[in-house]
């Protein structure tokens, strides 16, 4: 597990913040929280793409952020449980997890022109 | 006009993914303020968007085109791999982001 990777990890964690914020953020503070989610989380989400491809990293952190947001809202915000949810996380972890593998790291190629 | 709205809020996030590509590229403020526009003109037309459509389906087709639109414009502007592996995974990924938005 290299840095870049923890970004992105990081990124994503800090998305499900944002998103619960904007959907139940109702006074000062909790907008403040919010908004200085969406800094963390872009700012790591974009330094991530320094070095791995950024299509691979929006992709990851958009879905972790989805994955995450889904598993709040049925383990916080009392969202139903059903198996459909499941099966697509672990799609998507799968997925993420190919995604790490097939990744060279620090090589994007034909980027330096 | 809600799903006007919504394609354009995915064609400005394909855009803001690209300025991440184009920042790391020139290193120079033209791409951070581009990268901004980009994603702020995103949430607007996207929230827009919301008033009408159901809050699921909206941000379904709005990762669909942003994210997948994002990647295939980082292959063909700044040459990231095509390696079919990295598409099925991409795909994996994203597919499951949108079936997730889509049941909840």
């Amino acid at each position: 597990m290299n840095m870049n990777w923890v970004k992105v990890i990081i990124a994503a964690f800090f998305e499900v913040f944002w998103v619960i914020g904007l959907k139940h953020a109702d006074n000062f503070w909790t907008w403040t929280g919010t908004v200085i989610a969406i800094i963390i989380s872009f700012y790591l989400m974009i330094m991530a793409g320094k070095k791995l491809p950024v299509g691979t990293v929006y992709a990851v952190f958009v879905g972790l952020g989805t994955a995450g947001t889904v598993f709040a809202d049925i383990v916080f915000f009392g969202e139903p449980f059903k198996l459909a949810k499941v099966i697509l996380i672990l799609v998507l972890l799968a997925g993420v997890i190919g995604l790490k593998l097939v990744t060279k790291d620090n090589v994007k190629e034909g980027v330096e022109s | 006009m809600a799903w006007a709205s919504l394609v354009i809020a995915g064609l400005f996030e394909m855009f803001g993914v690209s300025m991440i590509n184009k920042l790391h590229r020139d290193r120079n403020l033209q791409s951070v303020v581009l990268l901004i526009i980009g994603f702020g003109a995103s949430f607007l037309f996207l929230a827009y968007a919301m008033k009408s459509l159901p809050m699921g389906t909206a941000y379904a087709i709005w990762t669909g085109i942003g994210a997948s639109g994002g990647a295939i414009l980082g292959m063909i502007l700044y040459g990231e791999s095509k390696d079919w592996k990295r598409l099925v995974f991409i795909a994996m990924v994203l597919g499951a982001a949108i079936g997730l938005k889509l049941v909840s």
